[in-house]
């Protein structure tokens, strides 16, 4: 029961710290992972206005481009070139591989769309792929124009499905429509590097083209612009925030033959890991394309915007429930430690009180004590007991002749002869220097409290040894009979006291019953 | 008769000048923008119910409107800023309540648009599931009950943005997202009967949500916003609005969105 008690306490506290850690770390944990969802909402919502907005900027570059093909016509190459060289598309502008320049031909005035070009100065100029078709549509110009570049004159890019498609949508729409996922054709050597290409259409000057009617009649070509995607990825205002990778897919489906950017260090992460992260897909519309962007966070972004507490919050939370646990051990089981002091010098000090310190027999008081409680006793039952005074003869010369120290080991095994030789029941009490005292328990009469104090008197007169010396000592008994000699303690302390002096009178070492 | 002629022609001029009193201050050409949403407005055909109410109201203002192709989180960005004046098939909230006036022309309820193998027979289904992705166009809100699935899954890292419809129901098709919410306009035109077949619609228990023309109050004084609601009620009471939606809706439905 009161280790139970011991231990109940600390363990409820225990358990009510840990409890409210716990509550704190789920707190805390939940905060944290809130916070990272913020951060990375903003991130993503920060990436996808990047590239919508950098797409916005070529989209209003291509317009310049549109709007002076529609005043100039498609045939001013040199006003063209001036234009695009005034676009100054440098650095700033590194996405953009080329602009050019797209004139949609009809199979009947095919032949006379070569004439006019090989007279332009493009003597070997064809369409090609070559064979007839309903219709064409032939890159007429490309700037910057490099010597090079000279054989991508007259493709015809309505032959290739995915750019059509773009031209198509632009066409219908009059609006900037990007194709898939393409291999440019300048990179026709230079392997793997995924591009796209956006399309303006150019209407014929003065012609309605509010209607897919009218667009589709008026249209005379496009203006385009190619891009590297890792070019145009390189050329984003604004820092990405790091610790996020992302990818950049064609189409709605990220599997990884539409992958067309994967940002830097944007390796998978192990399982493990992942299971911490977050991820998103956003599905942008990028001049009326769908793309769809992957964006997950990695280790650095969570240590970075982490909180990092929730491992303090549990270490100082266990350590603090362990620290109170003890704490409050402490101070229950010191309570009972210091009771069960308290109660051993109590008793020490009640031992200290009622025992003579010298042979740890009782003194006086307790003596007093015992021999009440045998008079009631005795009165009650109608029993006989004995007290017995003992007086050592000529103890004083030895205390004298081989000192205090000496005197007071004699007088302890003086006290221990008298135990061994009374019965357990007797008491045996010292009550002045060499004086001692004995209550013997019911007897039946007196000869058998003289046949005692006769075995005490023998036991007493043996020798002994004290620190190597030989002493002998003898004693003066003086026996009392309750109720013979007196019914109260005073009467029998008395006669005890007189008889055992008649002993000492009549030569010591000797035992004399009170008359 | 030169005098009766005269007199005619001066009651023409005054009925004339009266009603450009009553109409939008023209002093400056302003911008509208669309956003490519279902039967609202294709960028592919250069059509819809947006585009409609649009040339309508321009004809009827008599003022210059410029009129652009936008994501519709970058519209309500424009609109707060003032960049922007107008578009259409706006909803409020207590947010836009802020930088946006309203011309009520519709209103229609919300629906969850649900994979059928998904087993979702209700919109708790939907939300309890932590497989489910939904999808969302960026920048829209809906009704209240949507709004708030919405809010929960965004918390829970389970919506997928798009900047439009179309890469919506390609990702629902493609099993990526599993639900969306839709409006009665934004069935896809191309590939109508192929969503119909894979997906069961759920309605949310939210009474009909009001769609209107979107005015800047940056940009427009509350006065010239009044004229401009005004244009847009003569178009509600004289059946113009009614008759843009039954070119598209069915008129028992086309007449339960624009009475309200």
């Amino acid at each position: 029961m009161s280790a139970l008690r011991l231990f109940l306490l600390p363990l409820l506290i225990l358990v009510a710290v840990l409890s409210m850690t716990w509550l704190v770390w789920e707190h805390e944990r939940y905060n944290t992972r809130k916070e990272l969802q913020a951060q990375f909402d903003f991130a993503l919502r920060d990436t996808v206005s990047r590239i919508e907005q950098r797409i916005g900027a070529y989209e209003q570059t291509l317009r310049g481009v549109q709007g002076l093909l529609v005043t100039s016509g498609l045939k001013n190459r040199k006003a063209i070139r001036e234009y695009v060289e005034t676009l100054q598309l440098d650095a700033n502008f590194s996405g953009i591989q080329v602009i050019g320049v797209v004139e949609r031909v009809q199979l009947a005035g095919r032949d006379a769309h070569i004439d006019d070009m090989r007279k332009a100065g493009f003597a070997k100029y064809n369409i090609h792929p070559e064979g007839e078709r309903e219709s064409y549509a032939a890159i007429v110009q490309r700037e910057p124009g490099m010597i090079a570049d000279k054989a991508l004159l007259g493709l015809d890019v309505w032959a290739n499905p995915e750019r059509r498609v773009a031209m198509e949508r632009a066409r219908d729409s009059g609006m900037p429509a990007i194709t898939t996922k393409v291999q440019l054709a300048i990179d026709r050597e230079a392997g793997d590097s995924p591009g796209f290409v956006m399309y303006l259409p150019v209407f014929a000057q003065g012609e309605a083209h509010d209607s897919v009617a009218q667009r589709r009649a008026n249209l005379v070509g496009w203006v385009y612009a190619a891009f590297r995607v890792s070019d145009f990825m390189a050329s984003l205002y604004g820092k990405q925030v790091s610790g996020l990778s992302f990818s950049i897919y064609d189409g709605v489906d990220p599997k990884e033959s539409a992958l067309m950017y994967r940002s830097g260090a944007s390796l998978a992460r192990t399982t493990s890991e992942g299971a911490a992260a977050i991820s998103a897909i956003e599905y942008m519309v990028v001049a009326g394309h769908a793309w769809a962007l992957v964006l997950a966070t990695q280790e650095e972004f969570e240590v970075r915007f982490g909180r990092n507490a929730e491992l303090i919050i549990v270490i100082s939370g266990i350590f603090l429930s362990l620290a109170m646990a003890l704490l409050a051990w402490f101070m229950i089981s010191g309570r009972a430690r210091a009771l069960s002091l308290a109660a051993e010098m109590t008793e020490e000090l009640r031992h200290m009180a009622q025992h003579d310190p010298l042979t740890g027999l009782p003194n006086r008081a307790l003596f007093s004590d015992r021999l009440q409680q045998q008079l009631a006793h005795a009165k009650r039952h109608d029993r006989r007991f004995a007290i017995i005074f003992l007086d050592l003869d000529n103890f004083k010369p030895i205390n004298d002749n081989y000192g205090h120290a000496v005197g007071d080991r004699l007088l302890q095994q003086v006290a221990k002869r008298l135990q061994e030789a009374l019965r357990a029941s007797d008491t045996v009490g010292r009550i002045g220097g060499d004086e001692f005292v004995i209550l013997t328990a019911e007897l039946a009469g007196a000869e058998l409290a003289l046949a005692l104090a006769e075995k005490v008197r023998e036991a007493v007169r043996q020798p002994y040894m004290v620190e190597t010396r030989e002493l002998s000592v003898s004693c003066s008994i003086g026996v009392a009979i309750y109720p013979d000699h007196g019914t109260d303690e005073i009467t029998l302390s008395k006669l005890a006291d007189e008889a055992m002096y008649r002993a000492k009178e009549d030569g010591r070492d000797s035992v004399r019953l009170a008359t | 008769m030169i005098g009766r002629v005269f007199v005619i022609m001066l009651m023409l001029v005054a009925s004339l000048g009266s009603a450009t009193a009553a109409g939008p201050d023209c002093s400056r050409v302003f911008t509208l923008a669309l956003h490519d949403h279902g039967l609202l407005y294709s960028a592919e055909t250069d059509s819809g119910i947006d585009k409609d109410i649009a040339d309508e109201l321009i004809r009827r203002s008599g003022c210059k409107v410029t009129t652009s192709l936008m994501a519709r989180a970058r519209i309500w960005q424009l609109i707060e800023s003032g960049a922007l004046d107008f578009s259409l098939s706006g909803i409020t909230n207590a947010e836009r309540e802020k930088f946006a006036g309203f011309a009520w022309y519709f209103s229609n309820k919300y629906y969850l648009l649900v994979r059928k193998d998904s087993g979702v027979h209700s919109h708790q289904d939907f939300e309890q599931n932590a497989k489910l992705q939904l999808g969302v166009i960026r920048g829209f809100r809906y009704s209240a009950t949507a709004n708030r699935l919405v809010d929960q899954l965004l918390q829970a890292n389970r919506v997928r943005q798009a900047a439009g419809l179309a890469p919506l129901y390609e990702a629902l098709m493609l099993n990526h997202i599993q639900a969306m919410i839709i409006e009665p306009f934004d069935y896809p035109t191309l590939d109508e009967k192929k969503v119909r077949d894979i997906s069961s619609i759920m309605e949310f228990n939210d009474p009909p949500v009001l769609h209107g023309l979107i005015m800047s109050k940056k940009s427009l004084p509350t006065a010239e916003q009044e004229k401009w609601q005004a244009l847009v009620s003569e178009m509600r009471r004289d059946g113009t609005v009614r008759r843009i939606f039954e070119k598209y809706f069915k008129p028992d439905l086309a007449a339960a969105m624009t009475d309200f």
